[in-house]
């Protein structure tokens, strides 16, 4: 379509808006710096939401344990910076390699596993990194008193504002999203989609099942570490109590109240699911019961979660509109 | 120091194998995972001093009421929420993570109710010690290993030897067989859910006055829990009975012998050594892999 | 092409293949019949990889295959469909058939999460390929639908034409006119000699008489697991044994 055709066209339009005021999102707000600290951890968890949607949303393989890989990418870049002095960001993106190698020697023998005895297998991953947080030798993590790490800087370039980082979370969610939509639609996209459709299918046509498996939860491991990494240097400090079980369920509650399996879903689900949080945060004592609640509501009502909704909505508004054309009776 | 090790051990065991137990029966009946079974466990330690303490009632009936309150509970789950849920064919991702909800909402509404301070009960017993060979032991853990021995001869022959048990392992074992043997499923599998809930309850019952009673008492037992069932053989009965006691023992000699502060690390990491090596544990239950 | 050499799977206590030894010659299409519960699904499976047998071998061009895995047999030229329909169902049409062109995709990886030019472009040639595909059996306008929602009859197709997509040297259908009416069935006995002529060797369970005695260049029956027939289709229909145990059908 040329220029002008393109102009014409709604979508086109919109996804320029859309474009133009996510740059623009810091000036929008407005100084709000607590806003802005609240866009910034929702890019993060686009990031880590996205990376859990690979292994279980398009493989279709159940993790209740990612927040063991937020962890190791977290701490690992604040170990690894305070103590032998690396650059920031390769720390982070160590950090995350090392999750993706611990994610693919733990899906190699999980892979066997069907679905209830895999979700088991990583929520004992997650709590075995937990108890390893808490009494760690040395006490490298700082055990209950958390860690800190200096003041987040690239390449020499030390981060001074909530703005500035709004702009490296958009380019590294940019990043991590384009590989993903990559990855998906692709031979090895397709493997994944295959096993989680019908893994006996799979096999019989050809494709090697432990090893996408394994594929699938390393890359989902690094994209959740590199996330806990971001949300280190993001928070400054960090503490084992992020790192609970609680905090996979969370990812898992986003993933699926947004849409799992598709490129949008996940950032849906984030920032409905965020803003719900900050939303009630007066109701302190009753936060979890309404994890819960919020739970029940995808399960119940939105099996497909937003995505999933808005999509039935747009195909029931398709066909009214179609039934009006043609002069039948809606 | 070895007998009260031991015997700390078994203590401890006897409610890992009451909480397998559950999860045994669950999964053989529903084929599902339930992550409620820990939490059922805080809520009869709860009910059972609210009756005991606050009502005033005696002891043995505090129980008794307790279990029977968690039993309906456990029923009132299964019709309510996994049968409906089950019935419109959701994901199985989504009945697992309803349990998990489940879990989330009764563990704040215990929280709610009872507050977040530990809450003790009063003695149950007059003396506060008891000699069993060379090692002194609370009467409460005697108590608990008791009770647990009493409830896992019960279910055994309830299961074995009554009718409706044994139309409980028939439905269990094939619905379809059952149902045209002209046995109720449907109410078969609502008593085994409301049966696990029971017996986590008498968990918790029995923990609480050993250790007294705070919000998240059953769920890292709830969790530990699982280790105990995977090491016997997932839902096998007997299995259950023996790993949580295997559990219970390995935990306690740990952490006396070795360190105390991994203590909570052993039952994860026998369970994964479990399902990567040996899936169908030591009573070699059905298969549980998948490529 | 295939031999079997006296496979015998057995479960538990129960022998479901007994000693069944086959020759499947190329380029001609074999079928084998015989009652249900004969074992001729698993004795598929077990050419596929589904299944060890507990005895016997099987020798696909040269090589034995026994107890490999189902995809690695894949990769080595034996293709399938299945008895009750297998497909990606959430996946649309053509992607099903990509799928399927799995083995023969060459990109890895790291080339498919960068999307590297040569990925790109093998994406472009792949697409084409899978739509000539489609062409091939009818279903290109279906291309973008998803797989659940074709009729049974054309999802059949679908399954036959995934199977093709890897170009096997051998192809196993398990019933492929399962279902089908006899417009679909006549239709399918055309496309089985078409399938011929692509060069693929095929290896077929069904149960229709007609179709069977229509396409088969040789035939085996089975029967409680154990071989009880073999030869042309004439010589099967005339075999007293196979009279007596089986021939119900058209």
């Amino acid at each position: 379509m040329d220029l002008a055709n393109k102009l014409k066209d709604k979508k086109f339009i919109l996804r320029i808006f859309a474009a133009v005021a996510t740059l623009l999102l810091p000036l929008l707000l407005g100084g709000g710096e607590y806003t802005l600290l609240l866009v910034c951890i929702i890019e993060v968890y686009i990031i880590a939401v996205s990376g859990l949607d690979i292994v279980f949303g398009y493989c279709g393989q159940i993790s209740l344990g990612h927040a063991a890989f937020y962890a190791i990418g977290a701490y690992g870049t604040a170990i690894l910076h305070n103590t032998l002095g690396w650059p920031i960001l390769l720390t982070m993106i160590v950090s995350a390699s090392v999750s993706a190698l611990i994610g693919a020697l733990l899906a190699y023998p999980a892979s066997k596993l069907v679905f209830h005895f895999l979700s088991l297998s990583t929520i004992a991953f997650g709590e075995i990194v937990y108890q390893f947080l808490i009494h760690s030798p040395n006490k490298i993590t700082g055990d209950f008193n958390g860690l800190s790490s200096g003041r987040f800087a690239i390449f020499g370039y030390a981060f001074k504002s909530n703005a500035v980082w709004y702009y490296f979370g958009l380019f590294c969610v940019v990043v991590f999203l384009t590989a993903k939509y990559f990855l998906v639609h692709s031979k090895t996209g397709r493997a994944f989609t295959a096993i989680r459709e019908n893994t006996h299918a799979a096999n019989g046509m050809g494709i090697n099942v432990r090893k996408y498996k394994v594929m699938a939860f390393a890359t989902s491991a690094f994209y959740t570490a590199f996330a806990g990494a971001m949300f280190m240097h993001l928070a400054g400090y960090i503490h084992p109590d992020t790192f609970t079980q609680r905090q996979s369920v969370l990812f898992l509650t986003m993933l699926l109240f947004g849409g799992s399996g598709t490129l949008v879903g996940p950032i849906l689900g984030v920032i409905a699911v965020e803003v719900l949080i900050e939303a009630l945060r007066s109701f302190q004592d009753y936060q979890v019961f309404i994890y819960g609640i919020l739970m029940l509501i995808v399960i119940v009502a939105l099996p497909g979660g937003l995505f999933g909704g808005f999509r039935d909505l747009a195909i029931y508004g398709k066909h009214k509109m179609l039934k009006k054309k043609s002069g039948t009776p809606a | 120091m070895l007998l009260n090790l031991i015997i700390a051990g078994l203590v401890l065991g006897s409610i890992y194998g009451l909480i397998a137990l559950g999860y045994s029966l669950i999964y053989k009946a529903s084929g599902l995972m339930s992550f409620v079974q820990g939490d059922i466990m805080t809520v009869g330690a709860y009910l059972g001093l609210t009756f005991y303490h606050i009502l005033k009632l005696p002891f043995a009936v505090s129980f008794v009421l307790s279990i029977v309150s968690a039993f309906l509970i456990g029923m009132l789950l299964e019709k309510g929420v996994i049968r409906k849920l089950l019935s419109k064919n959701v994901m199985p991702i989504y009945v697992v993570l309803a349990t998990i909800a489940i879990s989330y909402i009764i563990q704040n509404g215990v929280m709610l109710g009872w507050g977040s301070i530990t809450l003790y009960y009063p003695s149950v017993f007059s003396v506060t010690s008891v000699k069993v060979w060379a090692a002194n032991v609370q009467p409460e853990a005697l108590l608990c290993l008791g009770t647990a021995l009493v409830c896992m001869v019960l279910l055994h022959f309830f299961m074995t030897k009554t009718k409706l048990g044994t139309a409980m392992r028939a439905s269990a074992m094939d619905s379809m067989a059952a149902e045209s043997c002209g046995i109720n499923v449907s109410v078969s599998t609502g008593i085994t859910w409301g049966l696990s809930a029971g017996l986590a309850a008498v968990g918790g019952m029995l923990l609480g006055p050993m250790y007294g009673v705070f919000p998240v008492l059953g769920a890292t037992i709830g969790r530990k829990g699982f280790s105990g069932a995977v090491i016997g053989g997932y839902g096998n009965m007997y299995g259950s009975i023996v790993g949580g006691l295997l559990l219970g023992l390995t935990e306690t000699l740990v952490a006396g012998y070795v360190s105390s502060v991994y203590k909570n690390l052993i039952a994860y990491i026998i369970l994964l050594v479990f399902l990567f090596l040996k899936p169908t544990g030591i009573f070699n239950e059905r298969a549980i892999q998948d490529v | 092409m295939l031999t079997t050499d006296k496979v015998t799977i057995k479960f538990g206590g129960l022998t479901a293949v007994n000693q069944v030894s086959v020759h499947i010659a190329p380029r001609k299409i074999t079928s084998l019949i015989g009652p249900n519960g004969a074992g001729k699904t698993t004795f598929f499976n077990c050419i596929s990889g589904v299944y060890k047998p507990n005895s016997g071998r099987v020798i696909f061009d040269g090589k034995e295959i026994q107890g490999k895995k189902a995809y690695q047999i894949n990769h080595a030229g034996i293709s399938r469909t299945y008895q009750i329909i297998n497909l990606f169902r959430k996946m649309n049409v053509l992607e099903n058939v990509l799928v399927g062109m799995h083995p023969r995709l060459k990109s890895n990886y790291l080339s498919d999460m960068l999307r590297l030019p040569a990925q790109r472009r093998e994406e472009v040639v792949a697409f084409e390929k899978a739509y000539e595909w489609l062409k091939f059996v009818g279903l290109e306008e279906h291309a973008y639908d998803p797989a659940s929602s074709l009729s049974y009859g054309k999802q059949r197709l679908l399954e036959i034409v995934r199977g093709l997509a890897s170009d096997p040297k051998l192809i196993l259908l398990d019933e492929p006119a399962a279902g089908m009416n006899s417009k679909e069935k006549e239709e399918l006995d055309v496309l089985l000699k078409r399938i011929l002529d692509l060069g693929v060797t095929i290896l077929v369970i069904e149960h229709d008489m007609k179709l069977i005695m229509g396409v088969s260049d040789y035939i085996y029956v089975l029967c409680n697991g154990a071989l009880l027939a073999q030869g042309t289709p004439n010589e099967v229909r005339n075999n007293p044994d196979v009279i007596t145990a089986y021939l119900g059908g058209d």
